[in-house]
């Protein structure tokens, strides 16, 4: 039988076809997904983002300076070089900082270790803006940056004219000052040390990030500063500190604090104050919330952190403060404990969080109430891993990552998974829980063990007045979730058997009554036969 | 007379339990400590600590059960009474103590009963409170671990005919006899290990020297 041969070979040769088109189909992603579970050990999971593009300064091709002509000739007549309006981009170096202007969708990038400031949109398409003279209209001079490492956009309604609604704020780190500028490059303010008593001598001003509210308040994060982010008044007074973090409580600083309640205040001077640690990094949302990022191997204090504009950190009021921020558990090894370092944060529009990791490359995706989404990202030296991340910025399901010693940007793409786990979350978080299961079932079907999915579906049945079904979801899932649904479940059932509990008790009582009499019956009969 | 001391031996446990302070009075005077009925205790004891690792609501219980391994348990319970009741005995009969080992493992045993009872009660409570009633369920757990203490400090003070600062400091001591005992025990767990894999390679090595 030739043909059945024919057959049967074609089958075979099909089927390894097939079988080698999904084994390529693995082979693209640098790391593997994975969440936790809920005795929080890391357990395998779909992954929700995939590296898109990875793009370094060579690829930007050319840019231009966006001063005027005139402005150009004054700057080269000044420094004496040759500044001209075409500028080749050429590699980053050492880049700090990111900011995607949600208004105009234009990126920017901190471009440290070249001392300027690019602009393109978030497509890089847009030709490139370089930015690197600032008109100063006061001194009539240029001022340069040196080793910037962060800025911040903000747009104001009733500004004069369109120029005047950008303001730009860059942390000039080497030049000890926040440069204020317009969307021209003029300079309209200079941010400098305080000459306040509160500001310490000793402390240098170097700012190593900047964030401004709504009202104008511009936020100073240094790094040698334990009190939290400078706070200037829109005037460019100092006002106060803002938002330290609280001290570690360690065995060492809950001993110091013994030794100084009951030593004289000259011997308790020489113990080591306990200090928090600083916070490394910032970001704030449209409600004017700011959030803050603290890298530390070991302090599990504060790592993160959402304050309202008196400097106080909402999450410990709900309740999340004992969330394990990054991974889990850090593990030590040869003298030297590997954890994550939280370095970047940044919420997007639509609320979600997304911490970046500096020890292990990755990135901790949570809802804007602290669940875990998505980690992904990781360490290497391949395509899509990192080495040194420094800035996170997300539009529009997009992610982008800096690597300062790469020196790239990486851009992560939702996957499918990604996309059907926010449509479910955006009608989470709207109230629309019912609506919200089917999406939540889908991606269950993809990866049972996301465990929000059974969150998400539990709310749904307790919506709907299934409290058992809810309590089945939220069994290991949610504490508080299963604690909603079983008091409804126990009243329910209360009210639904009121009659066989009350019968019950009224046979107890009789029943007692009856054998509290025969005893007593007894016992008389007992006492009158002994008489 | 007031109470009917002639009651079977399972009843003793729940009259001393009662009766913190001359409970253990009656029970040394009686000689009813029972061997049996300890032995159920502790095997009491294992049990519900296991019930208490599994059954507790869901609510209310931050054990780690995924990977259920009983042998903890077992070191937790029956292995620590036994290793308490040997720890004292050693230490209270190089003190003047009167207890026997008999003595000295009912007596522990019965001393164990409220926190048992309780722990029962805690189990069922933490399935059908909510988590805002927990107050209840700590209040017993306190309530349980204070009563026992209460009559381990009596029953220990009756069995040696010791005064109370003395057993405070006998039990002090017993628990560093127990940290001792467990030391050597792993110790000779460990060089037993040693000797037995010694010998085994040279009986391997025979085997293959012989070809047998």
């Amino acid at each position: 039988m030739p043909n059945m041969k024919k057959i049967a070979a074609s089958a075979v040769s099909a089927i390894m076809a097939v079988s080698m088109l999904c084994s390529s189909a693995f082979a693209d992603q640098p790391y593997e997904g994975y969440n936790y579970d809920w005795w929080g050990d890391p357990v395998p999971s779909q992954t929700g983002y995939v590296v898109d593009r990875v793009v370094t300064g060579l690829d930007f091709g050319s840019g231009t300076r966006y001063n005027t002509d005139a402005q150009l000739k004054e700057i080269s007549d000044q420094t004496g070089n040759e500044v001209t309006k075409e500028v080749t981009i050429g590699e980053l170096k050492e880049p700090q900082d990111l900011f995607i202007d949600r208004e105009t969708q234009s990126l920017y990038i901190v471009d440290s270790g070249n001392n300027r400031i690019l602009v393109t949109d978030v497509n890089y398409s847009r030709t490139f803006q370089v930015m690197d003279y600032f008109y100063n209209p006061e001194t009539k001079k240029y001022e340069t940056l040196k080793n910037p490492h962060g800025i911040f956009i903000r747009h104001v309604e009733d500004a004069e004219n369109e120029n005047e609604s950008t303001m730009i704020y860059i942390a000039d780190y080497d030049n000890c000052r926040i440069l204020g500028v317009y969307a021209d490059g003029t300079v309209f303010q200079i941010f400098e040390r305080p000459a306040s008593e509160f500001y310490d001598a000793d402390v240098t001003f170097q700012p190593n990030k900047v964030v401004v509210d709504v009202a104008g308040n511009v936020y100073v994060n240094i790094l040698s500063i334990t009190d939290g982010a400078v706070m200037f008044a829109p005037d460019g007074s100092f006002s106060n500190f803002f938002g330290a973090n609280r001290v570690e409580q360690t065995a060492q600083a809950i001993a110091n604090k013994f030794w100084r309640t009951i030593l004289s205040r000259e011997a308790a001077a020489a113990f080591i104050q306990a200090v928090p640690m600083e916070f490394n990094n910032f970001d704030i949302d449209d409600e004017g919330f700011i959030y803050t990022v603290t890298a530390s191997k070991s302090a599990t204090t504060d790592i993160f952190k959402k304050m309202n504009p008196a400097g106080e950190n909402i999450l410990i009021n709900l309740g999340f403060s004992d969330y394990t921020y990054g991974d889990m558990a850090s593990y030590y090894y040869k003298n030297q404990t590997y954890g994550s370092q939280i370095t970047d944060v940044d919420v997007d529009e639509d609320g979600t969080i997304r911490l970046l990791d500096y020890a292990n490359g990755r990135i901790f995706e949570y809802t804007d109430e602290c669940d875990l989404l998505f980690i992904y990202g990781g360490k290497g030296n391949q395509k899509g891993l990192f080495t040194n991340v420094t800035a996170i910025e997300a539009y529009n399901s997009v992610v982008y990552v800096l690597d300062s010693r790469k020196n790239s940007i990486t851009t992560f793409k939702r996957t499918e998974f990604g996309d059907i786990v926010h449509e479910a979350m955006g009608l989470y978080n709207l109230g629309k829980y019912e609506e919200a299961s089917g999406p939540w079932q889908e991606v269950l079907t993809r990866d049972s063990n996301y465990w929000f999915a059974y969150i998400g579906l539990g709310n749904s049945e307790l919506s709907q007045g299934n409290y058992e079904k809810a309590m089945e979801y939220f069994y290991r899932n949610s504490r508080a979730g299963y604690n909603r649904a079983f008091k409804q479940f126990r009243m329910q059932f209360i009210r639904d058997n009121f009659n066989i509990f009350m019968i019950i008790v009224l046979v107890i009582i009789v029943a007692l009554v009856v054998l509290s009499k025969v005893k007593k019956r007894l016992k008389a009969k007992k006492a009158g036969g002994n008489k | 007379m007031r109470f009917d001391l002639d009651m079977p031996a399972w009843k003793w446990p729940f009259y001393v339990a009662r009766h913190p302070f001359e409970g253990f009075e009656d029970l040394r005077w009686k000689k009813a400590y029972n061997t049996k009925v300890s032995m159920v205790i502790v095997l009491c004891f294992f049990i519900i600590t296991v019930c208490q690792q599994v059954m507790t609501g869901f609510l209310f219980n931050t054990n780690y059960v995924k990977i259920f391994n009983i042998v903890p348990l077992l070191v937790q319970t029956i292995i620590l009474f036994f290793t308490w009741v040997i720890g004292n005995w050693s230490l209270c009969t190089l003190f003047d103590g009167e207890g026997s080992i008999k003595a000295i493992t009912s007596v522990s045993a019965y001393a164990l009963v409220p926190y048992l009872i309780t722990q029962i009660v805690v189990i069922i409570a933490s399935n059908v409170l909510l988590k805002s009633e927990g107050a209840f369920i700590v209040f017993f757990q306190y309530l349980g671990i204070l009563w026992s203490v209460v009559l381990m400090i009596s029953g220990i003070k009756t069995v040696h005919q010791y005064s109370v600062p003395k057993t405070l400091l006998a039990m002090i001591f017993t628990v560093a006899a127990m940290v001792v005992i467990l030391f050597l025990l792993v110790l000779l767990l460990s060089l037993f290990q040693q000797v037995y894999i010694f010998g085994f390679s040279i009986y391997t090595e025979l085997m293959y020297r012989f070809s047998l």
